[in-house]
């Protein structure tokens, strides 16, 4: 029986298909663009198009017609936003997951465990983008509606590491594994927690160490420089204290008060500054200053104990370039430091050692930086600096040469 | 002691319906009867006494009720009375059910008399069945480190308690049970400033556990990192060199100069036993020569004047400083010792807790001396 029938279909089923090696069926899919045909029917979709425009996608707009429609109750509606979240965030979309999840929770249903996902999902998203605060208020929030909620808790925990609230990571932990005593994340997330919480201890102690340790050399700078005598004097500018006022800090003995460290900073920008050297030497950055030139040097390590000779003769080895009449000769120049309150220019002994002469009574290191003027004894430039100022000289005042 | 007939009466007072002033001289006469050995004993033939005294403890009247704990709390001092206690008055789940409560009145005294319960093997065992069936030490440690949890009651008697459980393995088991988050709870509290018993509880606790040489690798390991919480207590403010710092265990990295260490020489022993407990593995002793304990050790020899402390401290020294044991003892707690060996060891250990007992006699009087040379009035 079988044979007969299969004899007559077979003779319609060449015929049949024998019409397709001829003709092509209508509505047929090109080899070219199949692809982007079959993307566009809703059941192929890779995926879905950013807007659904329902003259192009008309099932598309129809099915979303369905799923989004008012009237459902709003557990069901809340529950298809959710799945819409969930694929956007598949995707790594999370923007998109943001916008569907708090769509599903204006629905404000009634079925509180959706509402805990929700929350936690759009935490995951908010955390994925950074959203570091937003996310922990859902985590929490999340909590709220379920203390259990096993997700809430991870999140809200690792969004307080991220925001190295690691205290509060480590309750977020603690209270999760109260309901979940043995789940692994929560333990692994309150030790990760707990071992940055102590290592952001220690930087807080160390830091303090070494500031305690700056303030201590400090002291122990402005009380080198007080013993011997010297006088530092903040530039007019600068009255306020500085950020690292001393006064603020209760421990600073009121030695340290008197003398303001601004007395040291240099309003030249050296980024040289006084310093006790290994043998127990201050070492001084000092300027030179060439008024007739409208030159100076400076040297960033003058100690104390050198006179000025022993520098002279290096720095003046060879005539600077602006010394055009040949004349800077060591042996020649003449150095003053000027007394700025009672206008009196002070001659200085070059035999003498730097600290003798910023011992001086009426000497006041201005800016942390002494600074002397060199001028070329005799020259005509040199008479006219000093004509019509008080000199003290050498030996005592002087008047006029 | 009473008669039986003297008994019946007392007991007759020992209703909820009774006077409150009957009620009270009956249970101040027991409270008194409790406070001696003899009395103890008497009333251990008395179960229906002590029964009915526990039923007192719902009483409305507070006076009655504190007076009925302060009774359990002495009956529990004597181990011959555990019996009673447990089996035939059957005390702990009622205990445990009103530790629990945030607001009960009397926690710290049911604390007292757990701890007392669980102080000799056999009682302890039973106590702890009935914990893990009733309240799971899950909660009790929970309850331990959360602060504030009875405003009623400090709770630092759970310290010794959680001690005492310890002695038994299904319990240190539990507490270092890796899948959970026990043990590591209590380590903050080596440092807590507040009560002495709660201290000394939890490093008391820590050494029990550090018996199971075991789990030494996990204790020492990131999930619990024990180490830290036993040396900080043993560490000083002296400033070390920038290199010994960098070596140490972050917590102990940096301490400010107003570090003060451990005031109980108890704990400080306990403490450097528990270290020296951790050195029993190879693996231990390494991970505490890396984690440069030894410099710590060093300062603390220095500052540590008891002289039972510092024998400790010097062993602690000796193993961290010496050469690695030859094979086949590396692992110190389970090498054999022979015979005559242990007995002689045995000899030394008691000689040198004598002459260890004299230095600190010695000392303990030089100082009071000196002091009241400074105390005496003019």
């Amino acid at each position: 029986m079988a044979s007969t029938v299969h004899s007559d279909s077979d003779d319609g089923m060449d015929a049949f298909m024998d019409k397709f090696k001829t003709q092509r069926y209508k509505n047929a899919f090109s080899e070219n663009d199949w692809e982007e045909e079959f993307n566009k029917i809703p059941m192929f979709m890779k995926n879905a198009p950013e807007e659904i425009d329902p003259q192009k996608y008309p099932e598309l707009a129809c099915l979303q017609s369905i799923i989004h429609d008012e009237d459902r109750p709003p557990e069901e509606q809340a529950k298809s936003l959710k799945d819409e979240g969930n694929a956007y965030f598949k995707e790594k979309n999370y923007q998109k997951a943001v916008v569907a999840y708090t769509a599903g929770l204006k629905k404000k249903c009634a079925d509180q465990d959706l509402n805990a996902v929700l929350l936690t999902n759009r935490a995951a998203s908010h955390f994925y983008l950074g959203n570091m605060r937003s996310a922990l208020n859902d985590a929490a929030a999340a909590k709220k509606l379920k203390p259990d909620h096993l997700k809430a808790l991870i999140r809200g925990a690792q969004c307080c590491i991220e925001l190295r609230h690691f205290s509060e990571a480590i309750q977020w932990c603690e209270d999760g594994l109260k309901v979940h005593p043995t789940d692994k994340k929560l333990r692994e997330l309150r030790a990760a927690a707990d071992k940055h919480k102590r290592a952001a201890e220690r930087d807080a102690r160390k830091a303090k160490a070494k500031e305690k340790k700056l303030h201590g050399e400090k002291e122990a700078l402005l009380n080198a420089i007080k013993d011997r005598g010297i006088k530092l004097v903040q530039p007019a500018r600068a009255q306020r204290s500085g950020s690292d006022s001393e006064d603020e800090d209760e421990r600073s003995p009121a030695a340290i008060a008197e003398l303001s460290l601004d007395g040291l900073s240099s309003q030249e920008v050296t980024g040289a500054q006084v310093f006790v050297d290994e043998q127990g030497s201050l070492q001084w950055p000092v300027l030179f200053l060439y008024p007739e030139h409208q030159q100076s040097d400076f040297i960033s390590a003058f100690c104390e104990n050198s006179c000025f000779t022993d520098h002279l003769g290096v720095m003046f080895e060879e005539l600077p370039p602006w010394d055009a009449d040949r004349k800077y000769l060591p042996q020649n120049l003449q150095l003053y430091f000027e007394d700025e309150e009672k206008e009196t220019l002070y001659r200085v002994d070059p035999e003498m050692s730097l600290l003798k002469i910023l011992q001086h009574k009426r000497y006041f290191v201005k800016a942390g930086t002494p600074s002397f003027i060199v001028l070329v004894k005799g020259s005509s430039y040199c008479k006219q600096f000093l004509s019509g100022r008080k000199i003290h000289g050498l030996g005592g005042l002087l008047t006029m040469l | 002691m009473l008669s039986d007939s003297e008994v019946a009466e007392l007991l007759s007072f020992l209703t909820p319906s009774t006077r409150p002033d009957v009620k009270g001289q009956a249970t101040e006469y027991i409270l008194g009867l409790s406070g001696n050995r003899d009395g103890c004993r008497f009333l251990h033939s008395k179960p229906d006494l002590i029964a009915a005294l526990f039923a007192l403890t719902s009483d409305p009247s507070i006076a009655i009720v504190k007076d009925c704990y302060h009774i359990f709390i002495n009956l529990s001092a004597d181990e011959t009375l555990h019996q009673v206690l447990v089996k035939d008055v059957k005390v702990v789940p009622v205990l445990f059910k009103n530790l629990l409560d945030p607001e009960y009145l009397f926690s710290d005294q049911i604390c007292t008399i757990l701890s007392n319960l669980t102080r000799h093997e056999k009682t302890c065992k039973i106590l702890f069945k009935v914990l893990q069936e009733d309240v799971g030490m899950a909660q009790l440690v929970q309850i331990f480190c959360t602060e504030g949890y009875n405003k009623n009651a400090k709770l630092h008697y759970l310290g010794p308690l959680l001690s005492n459980l310890t002695q038994l393995p299904e319990a240190r088991n539990y507490l270092m049970d890796k899948d959970r988050c026990v043990v590591q709870r209590l380590l903050p509290f080596t440092q807590y400033q507040s009560s002495v018993v709660r201290r000394g509880g939890v490093i008391g606790t820590l050494r029990n556990c550090c018996f199971d040489h075991a789990h030494h690798k996990w204790l020492l390991s990131d999930a619990v990192d024990i180490l830290p919480f036993l040396l900080l207590p043993l560490a000083g403010p002296e400033e070390l060199t920038e290199e010994e710092n960098e070596g140490l265990p972050v917590d102990l990295q940096y301490l400010p100069e107003d570090k003060k260490r451990e005031e109980d020489p108890d704990i400080r022993k306990m403490l450097l036993e528990t270290l020296l407990l951790l050195t029993a593995t190879k693996a231990g002793r390494q991970m505490l020569k890396e984690k440069n304990v030894y410099p710590i050790m060093r300062e603390f020899h220095r500052w540590e004047k008891d002289a039972h402390v510092t024998a400790a401290c010097e062993k602690l020294v000796q193993v961290l400083i010496g050469d690695e044991p030859e094979e086949g003892m590396e692992n110190l707690m389970e090498v054999e010792i022979p015979q005559d060996v242990e007995e002689k060891l045995k000899e030394a250990d008691a000689k040198e807790q004598e002459e260890l007992e004299k230095e600190e006699e010695k000392r303990k009087q030089a100082e009071e001396e000196t002091c009241s040379n400074k105390c005496t009035p003019s």
